[in-house]
């Protein structure tokens, strides 16, 4: 019958308001990779900032829906790793957008509005400080204005997208890891955004920053990110691009204090739940890895070639690739050594 | 200026002219014409959806508050008694009957009181609860006249006391109503249950278990629950 259904919630895990469950399991142990999924909060209490996601006035604001909690990619934390199910692997490069290395995360995107096969992209953009700024797109003219490339901080995409999909868009959006597992936990919990959530792109991702972390720890070494335009992370060392062609590197290794608990315990490199995969290693500069999982990228990538838009190549070191899956793997163990 | 003169009669015409107006003088003495109606002894019959007092059924109202934003005199203010009821301020009430036309549920009825009086202005806001009776009426009525426009008006006059307060046919319920569409997309956060104005919809929880409920006949398909679910879970089905 219509007018009578129910919803299973999972258990509490402490007393009280399920967002107290989700601060005692996930977020004050520290293991809350910041992906934003929660900001699902129906009363847009769960805040999703340049700090750890907070929730002010919970006590008086939670209606206790555990809303959170079921989408919570860490709340069941089991670490995915690996390569993951694939149909394919290649390397390609957009013929009309310049990016990172191929700029194929945004071809990707933007196929997916010209096919129709979504109405809104979700990208991220930097402002001259390098803090992450979401954007809607609808066309391949919005995304010249954005500033692309890789910013190695923390963007608040899935709030944007949760907002889309409300919106009652069917959507598209990028994201590290940590995000594609939140989405897939959204879409086998709430059936809306499986739905309209019909393509989901991963990227290689081994840390993220907060950026008011990555700015004053790059501040205090003399880098100036406003006058770079290009950062990047290169056989182990973090390197700033300079309009004027110079480079500024430090060593990843330095970055340890400032590395997010949340990521520490991750290991999913090559984001496997995602319906594409796209990162750097692996292919020749200029071009971007793709690791093709579902039916609906492979066909995505045949419209691009149709169109004539892509520039694709077979060959992938996949030394590399899995060099560093496994090296996610050793770095972030979990349960997290003491 | 012109002067109109009379005109001059035989002798014959005006006697004959005379006799036809006393006749007509003492035909009036008899049978009089008038078509004043002589209240309050008689009562002019009046259409049941005739606009004069307002009673109120407070087991039908379900505190949706249409009457009060409708009214044009403001004369409406929901008051809290075991839910929200309307009080009539007739100081203000301009007798339009929106109020009644807007009720969904029937709980406002027009009835063919017009002669009620209030001692003071306080008074006149009546409560919900002093419109659930009928006003006690004194009729001193014995005919019920009905002016009949048949080419001239002519009054009809029939020994009966009209009944004031009519049976009124509950309005239709919308033919639709709400509906959990994709109950796979509930999230449980319960903005509907306190979104909805007539209190439609339940929430029980057990265990870890919440059961939503849509009590059908209080829903009047406003589709408030539609838009506050941010799941778009819910959506209105036919009746």
């Amino acid at each position: 019958m219509q007018q009578k259904w129910e919803v299973t919630r999972p258990e509490r895990y402490v007393e009280g308001k399920y967002f107290a469950s989700l601060k005692a399991k996930v977020i004050d142990p520290g293991i809350c990779s910041h992906c934003g999924t929660c900001s699902v909060c129906p009363v847009k209490g769960i805040r999703v900032e340049d700090k750890p996601i907070y929730f002010p006035n919970w006590e008086e604001e939670c209606i206790d829906c555990a809303a959170c909690v079921r989408v919570c990619p860490r709340y069941d934390y089991v670490p995915l790793n690996g390569m993951g199910e694939y149909i394919e692997i290649l390397a390609a490069k957009s013929k009309r957008f310049k990016g990172q290395d191929g700029a194929m995360a945004t071809e990707y995107l933007v196929s997916a509005i010209e096919k129709g096969l979504i109405d809104e992209a979700i990208f991220v953009g930097r402002d001259e400080d390098w803090r992450t700024t979401v954007h809607r797109v609808r066309d391949a003219d919005q995304v010249n204005t954005l500033l692309t490339g890789t910013k190695y901080s923390f963007a608040a995409v899935l709030p944007e997208m949760i907002q889309s999909v409300r919106e009652g868009n069917n959507v598209g959006v990028v994201g590290t890891p940590c995000m594609v597992s939140g989405i897939r936990k959204m879409q086998r919990e709430i059936r809306l955004f499986a739905k309209r959530v019909k393509l989901v792109i991963g990227l290689f991702c081994t840390e993220n920053f907060y950026w008011h972390q990555l700015s004053a720890f790059l501040a205090e070494r003399g880098i100036d990110l406003r006058k770079g335009i290009k950062t990047d992370i290169k056989k182990g060392k973090f390197i700033v691009e300079y309009a004027d062609g110079e480079k500024a590197e430090i060593p990843v290794k330095e970055f340890d204090p400032i590395i997010p608990s949340g990521c520490k315990v991750c290991q999913d490199f090559a984001a496997v739940e995602s319906d594409v995969s796209v990162g750097s290693v692996g292919s020749k500069a200029g071009f971007s890895t793709l690791i093709i999982r579902q039916e609906v990228a492979k066909d995505l990538l045949d419209f691009m070639k149709e169109q004539g838009t892509v520039e694709v190549i077979e060959e992938v070191k996949m030394k590399i690739v899995e060099k560093l899956i496994h090296h996610k793997m050793e770095i972030h163990p979990y349960p997290p050594k003491k | 200026m012109k002067k109109i003169k009379a005109e001059k009669l035989g002798l014959t015409e005006s006697v004959k002219r005379h006799l036809e107006a006393i006749g007509v003088v003492v035909g009036e003495v008899i049978v009089p014409s008038t078509i004043t109606i002589h209240y309050p002894r008689e009562r002019r019959k009046l259409p049941d959806n005739f606009r004069g007092l307002i009673l109120f059924d407070n087991k039908a109202c379900i505190s949706c508050f249409r009457c009060a934003h409708i009214c044009p005199a403001n004369a409406i203010v929901m008051e809290h008694r075991i839910a929200y009821f309307p009080s009539i301020d007739y100081a203000k009430c301009i007798f339009c009957h929106f109020c009644v036309d807007s009720c969904p549920t029937g709980a406002l009825r027009p009835t063919k009181i017009h002669d009620f009086v209030y001692k003071d202005m306080d008074e006149m806001v009546v409560h919900s609860e002093e419109m659930v009776e009928t006003p006690e009426i004194v009729r001193e009525d014995s005919f019920t006249v009905e002016y009949v426009f048949d080419g001239d008006v002519q009054l009809v006059k029939k020994k009966e006391k009209e009944e004031l307060v009519p049976e009124v046919k509950p309005p239709e319920r919308p033919p639709k109503v709400a509906a959990a569409l994709n109950p796979e997309n509930c999230i449980s956060c319960r903005l509907c249950v306190a979104a909805c104005p007539t209190f439609a919809i339940s929430a029980k929880e057990e265990k870890t278990k919440i059961i939503l409920e849509i009590n059908v006949d209080r829903c009047t398909a406003c589709s408030i629950c539609n838009k506050i679910c941010p799941t778009s879970t819910l959506g209105l089905v036919d009746r």
